[in-house]
């Protein structure tokens, strides 16, 4: 375990950079993630200027982009389109993602199942420089001649492959971050079930192990598809094929000189095929740090637990037959439709049933209001408006009309925005005590609680009545163009100021991050008398994390045991104490 | 620092780490094999006119490959075999061997790709050189990660200990385990890209 003989201090290389430690990787992950989650979202606050006010330059920084960009400050419809392109591509693959998975998995694995490390560390250590190179790749594309990626996140053909700009870039980018993906997924799923310690069953196991289990599954088994995509969409680009270019294709007036007899639709499905579980990868973490923070701050089991359990299994297997929901508008008949109408209505019910027992948790409960329970909290409104409003997306008749419109955005946006973020920032707040032995600011947190939780609602919120309306996504003069948005432009102005605000708000967390710091080490360790086998381990936890190899002697959540001496019995305490 | 299970078999799971892994990244593989696999048929089955496999590709050397690979295969499963009855010697041979035969393969794909280009045969022609080259080009990549491991095994000589021949003995099974995949894909790549 824990080594008694000091070695030799490995130096900054091998200590910080390059360390085969999973509790250094997974910060790492965690500090590459969170920068590239404030990227993406600083590119969004550029894209609300434009719809905010459309034509007037960009203060402050709008000389910056030079004259291919946004000549005088004001931002040209390919720039408004790569910020577009390039703020989903960031948040989803290189911001969310890797922390919900690479930063919060890594971490915490090993330490809740009782191992020394991941099963691999040598492959750990390469999957974390993958991202990194994936990021640079991407990062690098906004200096392309032509401008980043600019044909959305989903870069359908035949515009991706004819555009001009970085989207080759944006293919190497994905096929390294792809390869990210699986190194990771294989280590997850090796270490989840050959390193649990003794006395782990299955049934042992806290949930978010669970929830990382069938996350690392999806990743595994999804991504590929995508991967063979890419390289299709890249042969396109740049060796002249025509996987996805239709014979006699007509641009600009002019037919296309290519060999055609390519399919658009083709990249549609294999797109879709990873990128409907991908929206599971993005939720399912956070289901699993939600559920960990509210077993502890309402200091009884969660309830349902092999509901939770066989929830998340299913929404796992399920996830892989709903993709085409996202295609109704191709023309596909009403027999695929139906199949995919059916297998998306059923997927809602585990959804909901861990939605369930989440809230029923809460019931007869006593609950601390820390601020990892603040967000926790919030997280379940909010990601259940943000599911009930897909309804409505999964059903065809309904879908057609909402299909690329606000109403779309604002439904996402509510899952992964108030919903996987927050779960994100409360588990920053309520493992940071493991992670550096010190407690971060209540009062800061609170703050940045407040001001985002409202700034959140008040941007999309609004954005279901645009799309009600009929405003269509990835507009650069933000539906102006069309009459039937008139009544609601108006909107744009209201989100846009909300976004900047909460610009603002997130500036308490971040120097809460870094200056608690500085703090002095008060944590022990088990700061939130929890259950779980990673407060066994010290606070923070030393190479191969536990001073003593430990054994789980009951399940995850023995909170309020009629009897005991505690309100909490941790699952590494031997029986009789 | 051990880690648990990397050599020795967990009881309740009945396999050591390495093992699980590489089936997970086989069925990763065959997800990746599947996608391009069903885009041929797509865009094949879509198309008004395709091309018989005889017509355009020269099925002899598609043949010849089709024996180096397996051969490949074959020599590893004998290196195995060695390395286990205690023949390091002859399973280093054996390991030479199997590197050997898959160079020959991408030797002999080498030389036909350029033949095909000289031709005029290029990527961008049609769609059924474009998922010639693809399919056949992405099986290629994976002979190639597959020969630097050979080359890795080769020159890692396993200390005395009896936990340095475990883990040299998985590596074997695990390597093994990866060439029968390669084999598998590219003979349904032969039999569905040449003879059809």
């Amino acid at each position: 375990m824990v080594s008694a003989s000091a070695q030799k201090s490995p130096g900054f290389l091998r200590g910080y950079l390059f360390s085969l430690d999973h509790k250094v990787i997974g910060i790492q992950y965690t500090l590459t993630g969170l920068l590239f989650l404030l990227l993406g979202f600083t590119i969004m606050t550029m894209m609300r200027w434009q719809l905010a006010h459309p034509g007037l330059p960009i203060p402050l920084v709008g000389g910056w982009f030079g004259q291919t960009r946004a000549p005088q400050g004001i931002m040209l419809p390919e720039f408004y389109n790569s910020l577009g392109a390039m703020h989903g591509t960031i948040m989803v693959f290189l911001g969310v993602v890797p922390v919900a998975v690479g930063g919060f998995g890594n971490f915490l694995i090993p330490l809740q199942i009782g191992a020394p490390d991941m099963a691999f560390p040598k492959l750990n250590l390469a999957s974390y420089w993958c991202y990194a190179a994936a990021g640079l790749v991407m990062l690098a594309s906004f200096l392309v001649p032509g401008g980043a990626a600019q044909s959305g996140w989903t870069s359908y053909p035949p515009l991706s492959v004819i555009n001009q700009g970085a989207q080759a870039w944006w293919l190497v980018g994905m096929l390294l971050l792809i390869t990210s993906s699986l190194l990771g997924s294989l280590n997850f799923i090796t270490t989840i079930v050959q390193m649990r310690a003794p006395g782990l069953t299955f049934g042992r196991l806290p949930f978010f192990i669970w929830a990382q289990l069938v996350t690392s599954f999806l990743l595994l088994l999804a991504f590929p598809p995508l991967e063979a995509a890419a390289f299709f969409q890249l042969m396109d680009r740049v060796a002249g094929t025509s996987f996805f270019l239709p014979t006699g294709l007509v641009v600009s007036g002019r037919v296309l000189h290519n060999a055609g007899g390519g399919n658009p639709l083709l990249w549609q499905h294999l797109f879709w095929f990873l990128a409907h579980p991908e929206v599971y990868v993005l939720i399912l973490p956070a289901m699993g740090i939600v559920s960990e923070i509210i077993a502890n701050n309402t200091r009884k089991p969660l309830y349902g637990y092999r509901a939770l359990v066989g929830s998340t299994l299913t929404i796992g297997f399920m996830s892989m037959v709903v993709w085409a929901h996202h295609m109704y508008i191709t023309g596909m008949g009403t027999t695929m439709s139906s199949f995919f109408q059916t297998t998306t209505i059923l997927i809602s019910i585990p959804s909901v049933v861990i939605l369930t027992c989440l809230f029923l948790s809460l019931w007869g409960a006593s609950i601390r209001f820390t601020v990892p329970m603040l967000f926790a909290l919030a997280f379940l409104p909010m990601f259940g408006l943000g599911g009930l409003t897909g309804l409505p997306l999964g059903m065809a008749p309904a879908g057609l009309h909402l299909h690329d419109t606000y109403y779309v955005i604002a439904h996402f946006h509510y899952i992964v925005a108030p919903g996987t973020i927050f779960a994100l920032f409360a588990g920053v707040y309520y493992w940071y005590p493991k992670a550096t032995g010190r407690q971060m600011n209540e009062r800061l947190g609170q703050l940045h609680f407040a001001g985002t939780f409202v700034c959140m609602n008040l941007i999309f919120m609004p954005m279901f009545i645009q799309g009600l309306a009929g405003m269509n996504r990835r507009l650069y003069d933000g539906g102006a163009l069309y009459a039937m948005n008139h009544d609601v432009l108006w909107l744009h102005l209201l989100i846009s100021r909300a976004a900047w605000t909460m610009a603002v708000f997130q500036v308490p967390f971040m120097v809460n991050v870094v200056l608690s710091l500085r703090a002095p080490r008060t944590a022990d360790d088990n700061p939130w008398q929890a259950t779980t086998l990673e407060w066994a381990a010290a606070s923070p936890p030393g190479h191969g994390n536990f001073r003593v190899p430990p054994h789980a002697y009951r399940g995850p959540y023995e909170y309020s045991v009629p009897g005991a001496a505690a309100d909490y019995t941790p699952q590494f305490a031997p029986a009789g104490e | 620092m051990e880690i648990p299970y990397a050599i020795e078999v967990r009881p309740d799971t009945g396999t050591y780490n390495a093992r699980l892994a590489m089936w997970l990244f086989l069925a990763s593989e065959a997800m990746l094999f599947g996608a391009l696999f069903s885009a041929y048929v797509l865009l094949r089955t879509g198309a008004d006119v395709w091309p018989r496999g005889p017509e355009r590709l020269n099925v002899t050397l598609g043949s010849i490959n089709t024996v180096l690979i397996l051969a490949a295969s074959a020599s590893l499963a004998v290196a195995r075999r060695a390395f286990l009855a205690q023949h390091a010697g002859r399973a280093r041979a054996a390991i030479g061997a199997a590197a050997a035969a898959a160079c020959g393969f991408l030797a002999l794909k080498l030389f036909e790709y350029r033949e095909h280009v000289l031709a005029g045969d290029v990527p961008a022609r049609d769609n059924f050189f474009a998922t010639y080259y693809v399919l056949t080009g992405v099986h290629a990549l994976h002979v190639v990660g597959g020969i630097l491991v050979l080359v890795y095994l080769l020159l890692t000589r396993p200390g005395p200990a009896p936990s340095a021949t475990a883990r040299y003995q998985h590596r074997l099974d695990v390597t093994l385990m990866y060439w029968y995949f390669v084999d598998a894909v590219w003979l349904i790549l032969f039999v569905s890209i040449y003879l059809r």
